[in-house]
């Protein structure tokens, strides 16, 4: 029951969101600023784990498929398993725990020290104000943060597969290259995007809902990020469905 | 020059901290009814997130594994690559994920608010050593959970796996659960554990430093809670690479 009325408070949010997006000016400054920040922040993080999700995908792909004798085709399996699935998935999570969480953290200090309310007596639309640069910044950003976390996690396996396997790194790269096409390139970008929508609406909302107190702010913090990986999990699979199914 | 100092700074306060936990977990009598409260807690609250984002991970792995395979006409081993990949990799990785997301972040929000609260400091007045009550139940029961809720992890990411090769697309039931078993062995469970109990470890000692060392009011302890998560995920996913090197490298 308390889960239903969750759901439906978040649904009169997201349509105040919506509803205040299109009848005020769009802050464009606010959204560049956040964009830079969601992005520039989350990258070193980003790079630390695509790197190291590669080294272990090349490092396992080698280990389960070496007793069919297929250790030649490590390549294919890196670019479908890395660049298809990995990629978006591992983005979405670092970015849910990394600026999601800011996002519910901010937002929820502000609800408990009344800043919101401020906002609201001053006549500032405070969803338009705090919601929607976010959620524009994390859409633009995630399809971009997604591209260069594949390209970092396709040079780490290489650099395993050579220099940790001894298998030639010329083949590994061709096959990479030849399973990767463009759409997989795009439906990483999309999903991207889509799940960027998915954790700035849940973290603002866990944060604008937060219950008072220090210990409030905690668990808002905590729900954002929980909810908001297992919604891009579930996402995920829809949309490998209608992609690749 | 001065942040890279204060890099160094945290990372001697993480290790006289962990020292001093793990040195109180092994030699004192700490009270094991609040460890295993914590343990309860811990393994409640994270079961259902766990479930919620390995079995859909199950699931799109055979979705994409049964494109392959069906490439090759070999779509009967779709099963055992299901098995390697989420006994290896895919469930000790996100259980631990979510337990730093869930759990994690719930302990430095708890110790912060004590911290925040001069609870902490309170314990400390009354001749109680803080680390003992508080800090080492948690991260004993991180240590037991990861592991626990790895195989909770495996248990549903396959049952993902076959809800889509044999429900949706029609693979046999039979074929399915007889090669699961053909490229894993249970070491790979076992292997699991190991990694799941290090990585339980890293979360629990991660998580109650930043609470306990939470400064400038609610704020503060949401930021603690941010950089639990974000800390611990890259750390025990570095650690993880190494572990597995260690574990399969020259298998």
């Amino acid at each position: 029951m308390n889960t239903l009325l969750t759901l439906g408070q978040f649904g009169i949010f997201a349509g105040r969101v919506v509803r205040s997006s299109f009848t005020h000016k769009l802050p464009v400054a606010r959204t560049i600023e956040e964009a830079y920040r969601i992005g520039v922040r989350s990258l070193p993080i980003l790079l630390v784990i695509s790197f190291f999700v590669g080294t272990n995908l090349a490092l396992q792909g080698y280990v389960a498929f070496r007793p069919m004798g297929a250790q030649q085709m490590l390549g294919m399996f890196v670019g479908l398993a890395g660049v298809r699935e990995l990629a978006p998935i591992m983005v979405a999570a670092m970015v849910s725990a990394k600026a999601g969480t800011e996002m519910a953290s901010q937002i929820a200090v502000m609800r408990i020290r009344e800043q919101i309310d401020a906002l609201e007596v001053m006549a500032v639309d405070p969803y338009v104000y705090l919601v929607t640069p976010r959620f524009l910044g994390i859409v633009l950003v995630l399809p971009a943060l997604t591209i260069i976390s594949i390209a970092t996690l396709i040079g780490s396996a290489w650099l395993v597969t050579v220099y940790q396997l001894g298998e030639p790194g010329g083949p590994f790269l061709a096959l990479v290259w030849n399973t990767t096409s463009g759409t997989d390139l795009m439906v990483a970008g999309i999903k991207g995007g889509l799940f960027g929508s998915f954790i700035c609406a849940v973290s603002c909302f866990c944060g604008f809902t937060s219950p008072p107190g220090p210990a409030g702010v905690g668990r808002a913090t905590n729900a954002a990020v929980v909810i908001s990986a297992v919604c891009c999990a579930i996402l995920n699979y829809f949309v490998s469905e209608v992609a690749y199914g | 020059m001065d942040e890279l100092w204060d890099r160094f700074r945290a990372l001697g306060s993480f290790g006289r901290f962990s020292g001093a936990v793990l040195l109180r977990l092994f030699t004192t009598r700490w009270p094991l009814s609040e460890g295993a409260h914590q343990l309860w807690l811990l393994a409640t609250r994270c079961a259902l997130p766990v479930i919620a984002v390995t079995f859909p991970a199950g699931m799109v792995l055979a979705l994409q594994g049964l494109q392959i395979f069906t490439l090759f006409g070999a779509q009967r081993l779709l099963s055992s690559l299901v098995g390697v990949a989420v006994f290896r990799e895919l469930a000790p990785v996100l259980a631990s994920v979510l337990v730093a997301a869930q759990g994690g972040s719930a302990f430095a929000a708890e110790i912060g608010a004590m911290r925040i609260r001069e609870e902490l400091d309170a314990t400390e007045v009354m001749g109680i050593d803080p680390l003992k009550v508080h800090i080492v139940p948690r991260v004993a029961a991180a240590l037991i959970a990861t592991p626990i809720l790895d195989l909770v992890g495996a248990v549903s990411g396959v049952m993902g796996g076959w809800l889509v090769a044999v429900v949706f697309r029609g693979e046999t039931n039979g074929v399915f659960w007889a090669n699961l078993w053909a490229l894993s062995k249970p070491m790979d469970l076992g292997g699991g554990i190991l990694k799941t109990t290090v990585f339980g470890g890293i979360i629990g000692l991660v998580a109650t430093w930043k609470g306990y060392f939470a400064s400038g009011g609610a704020a503060g302890v949401g930021r603690a809670v941010n950089d639990t998560v974000v800390i611990a995920v890259t750390s025990f996913v570095i650690a993880n690479y190494f572990l597995t090197s260690a574990l399969y490298g020259r298998g």
